[in-house]
């Protein structure tokens, strides 16, 4: 197990060029002056000053790889610019945002995917059984709607009628406390900072502005991994195997389990990875229309500005995250899988 | 797969229930599936108040009492530095924070009152001189900045004094220098007293000569402060009066430990400096009724705290938000459950707002009118609103506003009517000219461009001597991001302009209040909106920003303007202000409206009310025409 983790994390680097290859492949396709901004250090020399004179100053015109050598060496550094659209360096904003977003990515984890399994589980088991058929219209309809309706409707239901669940990240009286210089914030998550602090009404103000967002996020996501574990699952009850075990008279229930669920596992898995990572890199949409600071509505809003260096950002920490989240799927398939780390 | 039809049946007739009765619950139609949606207001909510939320308790998300909770739009301030910034966004955090030598008296534009200082000058109390020229302050004892310091007459006079030898460009600071030293900027003023025509030629010696002319035009004398003018100025005490970021009363001890200006001869070092890099950027110390307890940029909100030790009466409020929220849905849901006090409603949905049990909404008049202006010089590198930045069908030259048959086509292009009835909801009126009609010497009868399209064909057609017409252009309008007004009369521009030739295309994009002034300061914009409110009530505080080659938007226009400005507009710009013959300044600003139509120096907007809506326990609110704050967090409370 180990030497295949390792084996993994040594291709891990070649993954990493790659891709930034690919992104910097792509900003070859931008004017040197629109890539300005990946190399000032404030705004201010952006301005009132002569463009070519900050074109030569950063090499902008050289050779291909004198300019991929000196992009990768500020990515090195942690430089990734100056956004317009944050008002800050970018590697900055994503920092701050990040807290944000792995927040409400985690809470979101246990509905969408926990909650899509069992609901798929359940149909599976109750195949082509009034309960199946429920179940499979209402997360379909769920697939089906927009996620800026079905945010809205959230938003007005929960909290435009009866006023549960905020938008925002903290309510005001939260919020200051937080500020306050008693609240410590060790990580800028809300939850686990006010469990550190030992701090009660922050914590449970913090769990209610993100219930929303967890609904909408639930209720239009469900689908996708319900459907696959629902196949996945059949595909493994008329395995023989399973027969065989409901010969000898099994439990049911233990077959279910131990049987069926966790050799269907194997494409829910990769599934799952990928939803991880959708709610890793932000969840535009539900980001907005919640007003929820994270990653998400930063590159919406700054690819609505044009800001290039945020939105190359945050591309970047998109290709980071995809690279890393691809090697804990693969260690988790080695787990669940014996044969994987045979090959 | 199998599947059992009945099933299938009753399933169907479930889910067609359920698409029913979501939205009915609601009270809503349910949204249009487009992505306008998100944008655009919640289909209205015409009925009556949601019943739900009056039967049972709605669990309190309201805030205490002693919190106010303002929800703005845009990115936030700009800098809370008063020697830069210069926009009500900025100002209106200022104001809470700083307080100036005097005031103005409630909504009255005229009558001051004192406030740092303990009397107004005047020629009846001797502290004006009867010459107009010295203006004397008797500094009030016993105040105290927020770090506990004692305010003292050299505090006075080191504000203003920094600010004068901060001067960054396109900044306010031309108020101060115009009236004591008699130039726009203190670079200015360098060059004259060196007598060189360059600032870089500038020798020691006249820098050492500035700064000590600078420390000589305001000085200490015992309790007082003395203001020695260049010239008589009629509207100097409006231009220090609060309601003024510039005139911002700081902190010497505290802005020099921080790594202001030493009050030292070795000023340059701190003149014209970067955004960020001037101390008060995003820190303060005044003594205003609120301390900053935080410029919060990554939740993007602004936090006030009460000064106990405030001069006058404490605030009654203990915490004081300013929250930036560009979406009009999560603002009007904010209001509606009183998680917000007051909220920013753009004028046409003021009405919905209205409907909603507990908020009032109010207009109030605004010393201010609203405009679109040309660049006529854009910068074309890098630029990523001219496209190709030539005239080939694919982009705009640099000089494309610099064709005036250019911009009469897209004063023509504007439907002013729409604009004045649709979205502002009949509450603005179309200007003639620069000068709103609250300010004298406006001409009612000054002529003004209608929305035809046909004549913007003509027009179109004879820019570039017909080649316009014949290859087309590309270019991107951009607005400050959550304005609708500025969003939809962009758009009005653009599907007018694109109905008139295929091969003209229009772009509108969003971009943050910050960096669309920095923008603007780099003069990097192509045509932008624009609005003036007044920083003193004078028909000069509207020509000079408008039409003065060295006005406030003038860098935003381009060397092309510039250069017109000087030839045509500068000499009568001068004659106006510094003429106290009401019948000679009538003949300028008559001139200069004229001129403003004839050479479309600008796409003449609208002067409008400003709405407001706030929550019924809102008390003591009110409003100056020229205060750029919408709320004053020292006179409102929750009740």
């Amino acid at each position: 197990m180990l030497q295949y983790i390792l084996r993994r994390l040594m291709l891990l680097p070649l993954v990493i060029v790659g891709v930034t290859l690919l992104i910097f492949g792509m900003m070859q396709m931008l004017s040197p002056y629109q890539l300005l901004g990946l190399y000032v250090k404030s705004p201010d020399e952006l301005r009132n000053q002569n463009m070519d004179a900050l074109v030569e100053k950063y090499h902008l015109n050289d050779p291909v790889q004198v300019k991929y050598a000196n992009w990768m060496s500020n990515l090195a550094k942690g430089d990734l610019g100056w956004s317009e659209s944050a008002n800050m360096p970018v590697l900055q904003a994503l920092l701050a945002r990040f807290p944000a977003t792995i927040e409400l990515a985690l809470f979101s984890v246990i509905p969408v995917i926990l909650g899509g399994i069992f609901l798929g589980a359940v149909s599976a088991v109750y195949h082509n059984r009034p309960l199946d058929q429920g179940i499979r219209i209402f997360a379909i309809v769920g697939w089906s709607l927009p996620d800026f309706v079905f945010g809205l409707i959230v938003l007005m239901i929960f909290y435009g009628v009866l006023g549960w669940f905020p938008p925002g990240r903290l309510g005001t009286e939260a919020e200051m406390i937080v500020m306050s210089d008693s609240f410590t914030q060790y990580t800028g998550m809300n939850v686990l900072d006010s469990i550190l602090n030992w701090n009660w009404p922050v914590f449970w103000d913090a769990i209610r502005h993100m219930i929303g967002p967890m609904i909408t996020l639930a209720y239009l996501w469900w689908a996708f991994i319900l459907r696959i574990t629902r196949s996945s699952m059949l595909d493994v009850i008329n395995k023989d195997y399973v027969r065989t075990a409901l010969a000898k008279g099994v439990p049911d229930r233990i077959v279910t389990r131990k049987h069926v669920l966790r050799n269907a596992m194997i494409p829910v898995t990769t599934v799952a990875g990928q939803m991880i990572l959708g709610l890793l890199g932000g969840v535009v949409i539900v980001e907005t229309v919640f007003n929820y600071k994270g990653i998400g509505s930063l590159a919406a809003t700054a690819a609505q500005q044009l800001d290039y260096p945020m939105v190359l950002g945050t591309t970047m920490f998109y290709a980071f995250l995809l690279v890393m989240i691809n090697l804990i799927v693969d260690v988790l398939y080695a787990t669940i899988d014996p044969r994987v780390r045979l090959e | 797969m199998k599947s059992n039809g009945k099933w299938w049946a009753i399933a169907a007739v479930v889910v067609v229930a359920l698409a029913v009765l979501v939205p009915m619950m609601n009270q809503e139609k349910p949204a249009e599936p487009s992505q306008v949606a998100v944008e655009e207001p919640a289909p209205v909510v015409e009925e009556a108040p949601v019943d739900v939320a009056d039967e049972e308790a709605v669990p309190a998300i309201a805030n205490s009492k002693d919190t106010f909770v303002f929800v703005s739009i845009g990115g936030g301030p700009d800098s809370l530095d008063g020697a830069y910034s210069y926009d009500s966004s900025s100002g209106a955090i200022i104001y809470q924070i700083y307080d100036n030598l005097i005031q103005y008296d409630g909504e009255s534009t005229e009558n001051f009152l004192p406030m740092l200082a303990t009397k107004v000058p005047s020629v009846e109390n001797g502290l004006l001189s009867a010459d107009g020229k010295t203006y004397t302050f008797p500094i009030r004892k016993g105040v105290k900045f927020h770090n506990g310091n004692d305010l003292t007459p050299e505090d006075v006079e080191y504000s203003f004094e920094r600010l004068m030898l901060a001067d960054p460009d396109g900044g306010p600071c031309w108020m101060f220098i115009e009236p004591l030293l008699g130039t726009m900027t203190i670079k200015d003023y360098a060059m004259q007293v060196a007598g060189v025509d360059s600032w870089e030629a500038v020798d020691a010696a006249s820098l050492k000569k500035v700064v000590d002319d600078v420390r000589a035009s305001i000085t200490v004398d015992g309790d007082n402060v003395v203001f020695h003018l260049k010239n008589p100025y009629p509207p100097f005490l409006a231009i220090l009066a609060k309601n003024s970021s510039w005139g911002a009363i700081m902190d010497k001890e505290w802005m020099i430990a921080n790594g202001a200006w030493d009050g030292g001869d070795d000023w340059t070092k701190w003149h014209n400096k970067a955004k960020e890099e001037m101390v008060a950027y995003d820190k303060a110390n005044g003594t205003g009724p609120f301390k900053l307890a935080s410029w919060d940029k990554n939740n993007v909100q602004v936090i006030l705290e009460r000064f106990d030790d405030y001069w006058r009466e404490p605030a009654k409020l203990k915490t004081a938000y300013v929250k930036y929220i560009d979406e009009y849905n999560t603002r009007k849901l904010m209001l509606e459950k009183g998680e917000a006090d007051a909220v920013y409603v753009d004028p046409q949905y003021l009405e919905q707002v209205a409907q909603i049990p507990g908020v009032v909404t109010l207009t109030k008049p605004e010393t201010a009118n609203r405009v679109a202006l040309f660049n006529e010089t854009i910068p074309v590198q890098g630029n990523p609103d001219v496209g190709s930045g030539k005239l080939d069908g694919n982009g705009i030259p640099s000089d494309f506003f610099a064709d005036v048959n250019v911009r009469k086509a897209f004063a023509y292009s504007m439907d002013y009517e729409a604009l004045i009835d649709e979205v502002l909801a009949g509450l603005g009126k179309r200007i003639v000219g620069p000068l709103p009609a609250s300010v004298p010497f406006m001409n009612p009868d000054n002529p003004v461009y209608d929305f035809d399209l046909k004549k913007a064909e003509e027009e179109f057609k004879k820019a570039f001597d017909g080649q316009l017409w014949e290859k087309g252009f590309k270019m991107t309008i951009s607005y400050n991001s959550g304005n609708e007004v500025r969003k939809t009369a962009a758009e009005i521009i653009e599907a007018n302009i694109e109905s008139i030739s295929p091969k003209f295309q229009i772009d509108v994009r969003p971009v943050e209040w910050a960096t669309y002034l920095d923008n603007l300061r780099s003069g990097y914009t192509t045509m932008f909106f624009m609005g003036w409110i007044a920083d003193f009530p004078d028909a000069h505080n509207f020509v000079q920003p408008y039409m003065q080659s060295s006005g406030a938007f003038a860098g935003y226009m381009g060397q092309h303007f510039i250069d017109r400005a000087k030839e045509k507009y500068d000499a009568i710009v001068d004659k106006g202000i510094k003429s106290i013959d009401p019948k000679v300044r009538k003949e300028a600003y008559d001139e200069l409206q004229r001129l403003a139509y004839e050479d479309v120096t600008a796409i003449w907007l609208y002067e409008a009310l400003q709405p407001f809506a706030m929550r019924d326990w809102v008390k003591g609110f009110s409003k100056n025409p020229i205060c750029p704050a919408e709320y004053d967090f020292y006179k409102v409370w929750n009740e």
